[in-house]
């Protein structure tokens, strides 16, 4: 297993975030109008950007060569580079972020996998697509009754969130799985996890075929990648689109295609493509609306991050009360053993985490994704919660616990009735301060392909093209559940307050 | 009563009791008195098994507590907490818990009473300490004698054979002692053993029926706290109750 998601194929942005963006891309818009092509010549380079983290075949770092790039997209910015007359130059940018990063003006491109989608249209120009990929689908060589898409109605298949492969699911009636990496889809396939996995063929070729449990079931429509160029640089665009006609003539681009071993007849049609048929592309899928379907399935997603918050909060306190009292009054072994816990689970990304409890062992651990969701950020804030615990029993005086000794408690009693009682008291706001910090970050196991709050907001923002409505509307869900939490714990101290 | 046999214990390399043997009969008031350090308080933390020692005994009726960690001495220490109360010098009332709550907790949680019986009982013993008005007070709304007389209430509601009590007057205004000495002579009166730790020589001398002076780890000297008083026979005492000709304080008033 690779170890995080290295080709994420949506912004996984806080709504505050996404405000930011939009706020940053107003501003950057109508700067250097018309003058794209210019600047690259001036400057002699075209920068490009993409993110290392695609892998093959796409762009990555040569492992021979730490520093040195290597990709049939590596190949192709420097042809086409050479056809404006510069020379390309690489730019490393996050996947998710290329396009605001674009727009930020990081770069000159951007060319990396990114499919000719209206939602993105509605932010970039696209030029004319440089390859031809097909919708792949896989499914169990044990699972004979997968024959064709129709065929997965109603249950799950998996694939890359807000790609092209995603929007077809979504018209298609199965239940659609949003995932973050090219490799977890498939690895929850062969798991049982979902039935049915949608993507890209030079994706599926590489990272689902070779998988001994997996068959094809057929290829089930076209997309196009596209070179993304900043809005109102028309001129620039256009001097790509020639260079790409060019190289598509030459047969140099079919050549590049066929060194990375993803050429195919259908790749001929790069040469007279016209902008009639990216009209069409684009034309063809429809956009969907913040409509009340939409608002049913915000308020789904609020439910699931409810459910995964409360649930591993339920596990998280009683689970660090035991590591609290096992770290202050168990045997030195026992201690030493929570300690090691409690750092190991704090010292550790929870993303991590969650990865290796759901993909990295679902050998011996048959997990669904929200039972691993309770389960890895329950284990995770159990550390947490130990350590507000522990501060807790440790500000309760040790004449409380001597007293309650001198009446005749045995040690246990004493610290059920007298210590742990009064150290809850002083741990409240540190656990309610956790449950918030928890209902946020709830948001991560999106990784493990749970729809909650957070990822319904990203899916719908790149539906609707807007992340200032969908993502007022996650904000405000956040607010309704985490504030009358707040009001609640601090009404509880001031009860407590008294005693 | 109570009879401690040899008791020894060394605390980070220096002898903080030293070979005491002493008994404590029923009903008799015991006056612990010496120089701060002597031991007098660690005296009576070993009684009841919260602070342990290195050797010697300490028998409770038919309970033995030997040397060692509390945890390590198994039953007997809780059957003698049981049966020795403890009224510490800052009281440590349950901060969460009620002046009811308190007297209440032990007794249902420890001897298994029912609530009832354990709240009419726990009514019983505020009424006797005089704090009847006072039962639904948490112990941060009480006055320092108000949460004394409930850790007495507390340790009573056990229904001990002896009452251990560490400094009961330091934290106590002048003008509350004489009514503290009015509820201990009606405890002496019910038949309770009481070992009392006090810098405070006349409330000893008013109290006690013996006095046993620890200086240095040992019991220096012992007798009926007028004789103590008025005549010690030790240096040590002499020069601890401020009788040496330098001083010329009467002790009583110290």
């Amino acid at each position: 297993m690779r170890e995080f998601p290295f080709r994420a194929r949506r912004p996984v942005l806080l709504p505050a975030c996404g405000w930011v963006l939009l706020a940053l891309a107003l501003l950057s818009c109508g700067t250097e109008e018309g003058s794209g092509l210019e600047r690259v010549r001036r400057a002699g380079v075209l920068r490009w950007g993409a993110d290392a983290q695609g892998g093959e075949p796409y762009a990555m770092e040569d492992p021979d060569e730490p520093g040195r790039m290597r990709g049939f997209e590596v190949e192709l910015a420097e042809a086409l580079a050479r056809e404006l007359g510069v020379r390309a130059r690489f730019v490393q940018n996050d996947w998710s972020n290329l396009i605001p990063s674009l727009e930020r003006g990081s770069f000159d491109v951007a060319l990396n996998g990114i499919e000719i989608t209206p939602a993105r249209a509605g932010r970039v120009l696209f030029t004319r697509p440089y390859f031809i990929f097909n919708l792949r689908l896989l499914a169990r060589k044990d699972d004979a009754s997968v024959t064709r898409l129709e065929s997965l109605r109603g249950r799950r298949v998996g694939t890359l969130a807000n790609s092209q492969a995603w929007e077809l699911l979504l018209r298609s009636g199965v239940e659609a799985v949003p995932y973050e990496g090219v490799e977890e889809p498939y690895i929850d396939l062969e798991q049982g996890r979902v039935d049915g996995v949608l993507m890209d063929d030079i994706i599926a070729q590489r990272y689902g075929q070779p998988r001994p449990g997996l068959r094809v079931v057929g290829d089930v429509g076209e997309g196009y990648y596209a070179i993304a160029v900043r809005p109102g640089e028309e001129d620039l665009r256009a001097a790509l689109d020639e260079a790409l006609v060019r190289i598509a003539r030459s047969g140099e681009l079919r050549a590049i295609f066929r060194r990375w071993g993803i050429d195919s007849a259908a790749q001929q049609r790069m040469v007279d493509w016209t902008d009639a048929q990216t009209r069409e592309v684009l034309a063809d899928t429809r956009t969907t609306h913040l409509g009340w379907g939409q608002l049913v399935l915000f308020l789904q997603a609020a439910v699931v991050t409810l459910l995964v918050s409360v649930g591993a909060m339920a596990l998280a306190i009683p689970l660090g009360v035991g590591l609290a009292l096992v770290r202050l009054y168990g045997p030195g072994w026992a201690g030493r053993l929570a300690t090691v816990y409690v750092e190991l689970f704090r010292g550790t990304p929870v993303l991590l985490q969650l990865y290796v409890l759901y993909y990295g062992l679902a050998g011996v651990l048959r997990l669904d994704a929200l039972s691993a969701a309770v389960l890895g950020l329950g284990l995770n804030y159990a550390a947490y919660e130990s350590e507000v615990y522990r501060a807790g029993v440790q500000a309760v005086p040790r004449g409380q616990f001597e007293a309650a000794l001198a009446l005749g408690m045995h040690t246990r009693l004493a610290v059920r009735r007298v210590v742990m009682p009064q150290a809850f008291r002083v741990a409240l706001p540190g656990v309610t301060n956790d449950f918030i910090a928890l209902l946020k970050d709830s948001s991560l196991v999106s990784v493990i392909s749970v729809v909650e709050l957070t990822k319904r907001m990203t899916i719908t923002a790149v539906d609707v093209r807007s992340w200032l409505l969908p993502g007022a509307l996650c904000a405000l869900l956040y607010l309704a559940m985490s504030y009358p939490l707040s009001r609640l714990a601090r009404r509880l101290e001031a009860r407590l307050e008294r005693g | 009563m109570i009879e401690v046999k040899d008791l020894s214990k060394r605390y980070e390399g220096r002898t903080v009791l030293d070979g005491i043997s002493a008994a404590f009969g029923p009903g008799e008031v015991v006056a612990l008195v010496g120089p701060s350090g002597g031991g007098k308080s660690t005296l009576l933390r070993c009684l009841n098994g919260l602070e342990p020692f290195d050797e010697g005994s300490v028998r409770v009726g038919g309970d033995v507590l030997g040397p060692g960690a509390a945890r390590a001495r198994g039953e007997q220490v809780w059957n003698i907490r049981r049966r020795v109360g403890f009224v510490f010098q800052q009281w440590h009332l349950f901060a969460h818990r009620t002046a009811l709550g308190n007297v209440m907790e032990a007794p249902v949680y420890v001897k298994g009473l029912g609530r009832r019986e354990a709240r009419e009982q726990g009514r019983a013993l505020l009424a006797k300490v005089g704090l009847s008005h006072r039962e639904d007070a948490y112990p941060s709304e009480l006055s320092g004698g108000e949460q004394q007389r409930v850790a007495i209430a507390r340790a009573l509601a056990m229904e001990p054979e002896a009452l251990l009590l560490d400094e009961p007057t330091s934290a106590l205004d002048p003008e509350r002692v004489g009514e503290l000495v009015d509820l201990l002579a009606r405890l002496r009166a019910d038949g309770l053993t009481l070992v009392v730790v006090t810098h405070e020589m006349r409330f000893a001398r008013e109290l006690a029926s013996r006095m046993l002076v620890l200086h240095g780890g040992r019991i220096i000297e012992e007798g009926p706290p007028a004789r103590v008083l008025d005549s010690p026979r030790h240096e040590r005492t002499r020069a601890f109750l401020g009788l040496d000709r330098a001083a010329g304080l009467s002790p009583s008033r110290s």
